[in-house]
C-alpha cells in the first residue's frame, strides 16, 4: 500500500521557499536542475514505450521541433514550416520549411530530412520533397493535418546512427538513459536562443529524494505524484495543469451479448469517481464521463460521471449470470492497485464480479491515457490509437460533430472513463517565467534564473 | 487551386485611448442565442417548453441573464413559449460553457422519455478582467496608442499633418498615418538580419531630423530614406544606442545576442565612462550636472552622477526606467516598473531629491508585463509595451504626467 500521509508531510516543506525572485527583464545564463520520478528511456520520439508520454514528449522538445506547433487555444502555428497550403479536397498539402533551419550539428533541415521523417512515422502518408517544401498527399481528407504534425511524434529529426539530432533549442550532453539527461541552450537555435545555457535532469528519483534535494537547493524543479496535486496547487510555487491524462477502464474486447453490454454500464455505473478522486487521488484530478476534459470541449458535463448504484444492481439483475472479469493494470504503480482495488469493491456493492489479474490479457485494464494535442478532434484520434480501438469518425470539424464522434464511442462500452489527472511540479522561487501551460507542456525556452549570470 | 492559408499576423488592431479592458469583451448574444433558439425549435418543434440556463463558463451573472433573454426572445420567434415545467412539453437546459477556444453554449432537449437530444452553438469571444487606473496627486495618465498580436518593441509619433506613427516590430517596421479617426497602415518595411534574434528582443526607433528615423535591434541598424516612397536599410552593427529621445545625448553599447546594454557608453558622463551591464537607464538634469541612474542586470540601481557610481541594493523598481519631463514637483521624474512577480505589472513615477528614490504617484496598473519603456523624443512622455495577459496582445501605451494642484 502506497504511504500517502509520508510525502503529505514531506510536501510541507515545499511551503518553506527561498525568497521571491524579482519579476525583472529576464536574465541569460544559469542551469536548470530538474528531478522527476518518470523517467525516459530513449531520446526516439517514435519510441512508444516511455511510461510517462507527457513527460517524455516534453523532454523531446527541448532537442527536437515540429513543423507545426499548437498555441494555448489549439491553433496552428508556423515552427519548422513558415507557411502552408493546402488544396481544396483537404488531401493535399505543402509546407514550406522556414530558410535557413540548422540541426544541433550544423547540416541544413532539408526537404529530403522531412519527408523521411514524417514517412517513418506515418508509413500510410505520402510525403514527398520539393526544393523548398514538402508535400502531404493523403487517401481522405484531413482538414486537421497541421495539428497532427504539432504532435510529438512528428517531430524532425535526423538520424546519426542511433543517435537523433534535432533542431531543437537544446543539443544533448549527455544521456544515460532512464536516469540523466543534460542538455545545453543552442545559440543559434532558429527561434532564438533560450535564456538558460544548460538543463540537467534527474530521473526516476522518489518524490522523498527529489524533495529533499528541493530543499537543500539542488533541484528547482521536481515532479509532483497526482495523488498530490491538490495540495501542491495550494502551494505557491508548485505549479499544475489542467487535467490531462485519462484514467480508464478498457475492455479487451468489443460487446459480445446484450447481457455482455449490460453488465459492462452496470460497471460504468457502479463506480464512485468522486471517491476514488476524493480519497486515493487526494483530489488531484476530476471524475470523467468522457474520454475528453471538460475544460478542452467545453460538453464534458454531458457525460454523467456520478455513480448510481440502484441502476446499477437494476441492470445486473437483468443479467441471469455475470461474467468473472479479470482486471489488469498497466505498470506496477501502488496508485493504480489502491485505485483497482476501490473500483473492485464498487462493482461487488453492484453484484459484479471483478478481480485483479497478472495474466497479460486481462479482460478489462486500468490505463492511463495522456492527452497529447491541444486541437480536441487530434486529441481524440490519439486517444483512440492509444487505446487501440478504431479511430473516431467526425462528421465535420465542429464541436457538434466532435461531440457525436466521442459520444460513439463511449456507447460502444468499449472504454470506460473515470478519471481526469493533473501533472504538478514544484518550481522554485528563482526559476521566473515558467509557464502554466493549460496541457502541461514545458517551455523551457522562455525560462531564466534570477540567480543566473548575464 | 490551391487556399493559401494565411498565416502572416493578423492586421493590427487599431484602438486609440481604450481602456484595455475593453478590447475582448464579447458582447454580441443576439446573433448566438438566434441559432441556439433556431436548433432548439427545430429539435422541440414550436410548443410549450421549460427552460433552464445555467452558467458553467467566466461569463458574468449580468451577462447571463442578457443571454437568457436573448434566448427567451428567439426561442418566442420560433413559436417556442417558454413554461413553467409542469405545463411543458419538453424541458430545454441550457448551459452556457467554454473551452479552449470560445464559449460553448450547450442545450439538452428533453422530450418524454427518450435520450435527451444535444444542440450547441460555438461563441466567438474571451472575457477580460477590467483594468483600473489610480488617482492620485500626481497622476499618470496611459493612453493606448496601438495594439498588435506581434511584439511590439518601439512606437514613435511624429505631429505632422497628417500625423505619422513608426511602430517597430521583430520582422518589419510599420507605418500608419491618421485619417477618417484612426490610424490607418500606409507602409510595412522589413527588417533584414542575418542571426536569429534573443530571446527578450528589445528594440528602439529614433526620429531623426535629415531623415525619417533610425531603428536600433541586436547587432542591427537600420536606417530609413529621407523621402516617399520610403525604404529602409538594414545591416548588422554594434553602433551604441541612443539613451534618450536624442541622438545627440548619451549612447550605450547594446549586446548583439542578448537583452541588456553592455555598459560602455558614448561619450560617457563626465569621468564615468561605463555602467554596469544595465537594461535601462534614465537622466534626471539637475543645475550643474545631469545624474544618470541604471537600472542594472543584477538588480540593483546605480546613480552615475559623472564622479561616482552609487548601488542602490534596497528597492522596488524593475529593469525598466525612462526618465519624463512635467510641470510638476521638481520637474523630471523616472517612470519605473514593478519588481513584482506576477501576469501583471505596474509603472510609477519617482524622484530623487537626494539620493534615494522617492515615489511620487499611484502606480499605472497593466494588464500584462510591461516588455518595453522607452523615452519618447520630447521627453514629455514615455512609451511603455505591455504584453496583456487577458487579449494575449502587445499594447503600446503612451505615458504621460498629469499634474493635479
Amino acid at each position: 500500500m502506497k504511504l500517502i500521509g509520508f510525502p503529505l508531510l514531506v510536501f510541507l516543506n515545499l511551503l518553506s521557499a527561498p525568497a521571491a525572485a524579482a519579476a525583472i527583464r529576464p536574465h541569460y545564463g544559469g542551469i536548470l536542475h530538474v528531478q522527476m520520478e518518470s523517467a525516459v528511456s530513449s531520446l526516439d520520439p517514435l519510441d512508444s514505450d516511455q511510461g510517462d508520454t507527457l513527460v517524455a514528449d516534453n523532454v523531446f522538445g527541448l532537442m527536437f521541433d515540429t513543423l507545426v506547433r499548437l498555441n494555448d487555444r489549439g491553433e496552428p502555428q508556423p515552427a519548422l514550416a513558415s507557411s502552408w497550403q493546402v488544396e481544396a479536397s483537404n488531401q493535399r498539402w505543402e509546407f514550406t520549411l522556414r530558410p535557413g533551419t540548422r540541426f544541433s550539428d550544423a547540416t541544413p533541415l532539408t526537404p529530403e530530412v522531412v519527408a523521411a521523417c514524417l514517412r517513418r512515422a506515418n508509413p500510410s502518408w505520402r510525403v514527398l520533397p520539393g526544393e523548398t517544401t514538402v508535400v502531404i498527399q493523403l487517401d481522405a481528407a484531413s482538414p486537421d493535418l497541421p495539428s497532427q504534425l504539432a504532435l510529438p511524434r512528428n517531430s524532425i529529426a535526423k538520424w546519426d546512427g542511433a543517435k537523433a539530432v534535432g533542431t531543437g533549442p537544446f543539443v544533448v550532453i549527455q544521456w544515460d538513459p532512464g536516469k540523466k539527461l543534460v542538455v545545453s541552450a543552442r545559440d543559434d537555435y532558429w527561434d532564438s536562443r533560450p535564456f538558460l545555457d544548460s538543463i540537467e535532469i534527474d530521473m526516476g528519483r522518489s518524490f522523498r529524494d527529489a524533495n529533499i534535494a528541493y530543499d537543500l537547493g539542488q533541484a528547482q524543479v521536481i515532479e509532483i505524484p497526482a495523488e498530490l496535486a491538490q495540495h501542491a496547487s495550494q502551494a505557491r510555487q508548485a505549479r499544475e495543469s489542467e487535467p490531462v491524462e485519462l484514467l480508464a477502464l478498457l475492455f479487451a474486447h468489443d460487446i459480445q451479448s446484450p447481457e455482455d453490454a449490460k453488465q459492462r454500464q452496470a460497471l460504468a455505473l457502479s463506480i464512485d469517481r468522486n471517491l476514488l478522486n476524493r480519497v486515493i487521488l487526494q483530489g488531484g484530478g476530476e471524475p470523467a464521463g468522457g474520454l475528453l476534459p471538460d475544460w478542452l470541449t467545453g460538453y464534458g458535463f454531458l457525460f454523467p460521471a456520478s455513480a448510481n448504484l440502484t441502476r446499477a444492481q437494476q441492470l445486473r439483475a437483468e443479467v441471469p449470470q455475470t461474467t468473472l472479469w479479470n482486471l489488469g493494470l498497466d505498470g506496477s504503480d501502488p496508485l493504480m492497485r489502491l485505485l483497482a482495488e476501490r473500483i473492485i469493491l464498487n462493482a461487488s456493492d453492484a453484484g459484479l464480479r471483478l478481480q485483479l489479474a497478472n495474466q497479460r490479457t486481462p479482460d478489462i485494464r486500468l490505463i492511463r491515457v495522456p492527452l497529447l494535442s491541444l486541437d480536441a478532434h487530434v486529441a481524440l484520434s490519439q486517444i483512440n490509437r492509444d487505446l487501440g480501438i478504431p479511430p473516431p469518425k467526425f462528421l465535420d470539424n465542429s464541436v457538434d460533430g466532435l461531440y457525436h464522434a466521442e459520444s460513439a464511442i463511449l456507447h460502444s462500452e468499449r472504454v470506460i472513463p473515470l478519471l481526469h489527472l493533473r501533472k504538478a511540479w514544484a518550481v522554485s522561487k528563482s526559476v521566473s517565467n515558467w509557464e502554466d501551460a493549460r496541457d502541461g507542456a514545458w517551455r523551457l525556452s522562455d525560462v531564466w534564473l534570477a540567480a543566473g549570470k548575464p | 487551386m490551391p487556399i493559401a492559408v494565411a498565416f502572416a499576423r493578423a492586421a493590427c488592431l487599431f484602438l486609440l485611448a481604450l481602456p484595455p479592458a475593453s478590447m475582448a469583451r464579447a458582447g454580441d448574444w443576439q446573433t448566438p442565442a438566434s441559432q441556439l433558439a433556431q436548433k432548439i425549435a427545430a429539435i422541440a418543434g414550436p410548443g410549450a417548453v421549460s427552460m433552464t440556463v445555467l452558467n458553467r463558463s467566466s461569463l458574468t451573472p449580468d451577462e447571463v441573464e442578457k443571454i437568457q433573454n436573448a434566448l427567451l426572445r428567439e426561442l418566442a420567434s420560433f413559436g417556442v413559449q417558454p413554461v413553467a415545467s409542469d405545463q411543458a412539453a419538453a424541458t430545454v437546459a441550457v448551459s452556457l460553457s467554454e473551452n479552449v477556444h470560445s464559449y460553448l453554449w450547450v442545450a439538452e432537449i428533453h422530450q418524454g422519455t427518450s435520450e435527451p437530444v444535444v444542440a450547441m452553438v460555438t461563441v466567438a469571444g474571451r472575457p477580460a478582467g477590467a483594468g483600473e487606473r489610480p488617482s492620485a496627486p500626481l497622476t499618470i495618465q496611459p493612453s493606448l496608442l496601438w495594439s498588435d498580436e506581434n511584439r511590439i518593441l518601439d512606437v514613435a509619433v511624429m505631429n505632422g499633418n497628417p500625423p505619422t506613427m513608426i511602430v517597430l516590430e521583430s520582422e518589419k517596421i510599420a507605418l500608419l498615418r491618421w485619417d477618417k479617426g484612426g490610424w490607418q497602415p500606409e507602409q510595412a518595411l522589413s527588417v533584414a538580419h542575418v542571426r536569429p534574434w534573443p530571446r527578450d528582443l528589445r528594440g528602439r526607433i529614433i526620429l531623426s531630423k535629415d531623415h525619417l528615423f533610425d531603428a536600433y535591434l541586436p547587432g542591427v541598424y537600420c536606417r530609413s530614406t529621407a523621402t516617399s516612397p520610403l525604404s529602409v536599410a538594414c545591416d548588422d552593427s554594434d553602433d551604441p544606442w541612443p539613451l534618450t529621445g536624442n541622438q545627440r545625448d548619451l549612447s550605450a553599447f547594446f549586446s548583439a545576442a542578448r537583452n541588456f546594454f553592455t555598459g560602455a557608453l558614448s561619450p560617457g558622463i563626465r569621468k564615468n565612462t561605463a555602467a554596469p551591464p544595465f537594461f535601462s537607464a534614465a537622466p534626471l538634469p539637475r543645475d550643474q550636472y545631469t545624474l544618470w541612474v541604471f537600472a542594472a542586470v543584477d538588480g540593483h540601481l546605480h546613480l552615475l552622477d559623472g564622479l561616482t557610481d552609487q548601488a542602490l541594493t534596497e528597492q522596488s523598481w524593475g529593469s525598466d526606467i525612462a526618465s519624463v519631463r512635467s510641470r510638476c514637483g521638481l520637474g523630471w521624474q523616472i517612470l519605473a516598473t514593478s519588481n513584482e512577480p506576477g501576469p501583471t505589472d505596474e509603472v510609477r513615477a519617482f524622484e530623487i531629491p537626494d539620493r534615494e528614490p522617492v515615489p511620487v504617484s499611484s502606480p499605472a496598473k497593466f494588464e500584462g508585463r510591461i516588455t518595453a519603456l522607452w523615452p519618447e523624443s520630447d521627453s514629455t512622455s514615455v512609451i511603455a509595451v505591455s504584453h496583456s495577459s487577458a487579449t494575449d496582445h502587445y499594447e503600446a501605451y503612451r505615458l504621460s504626467i498629469a499634474c493635479v494642484p
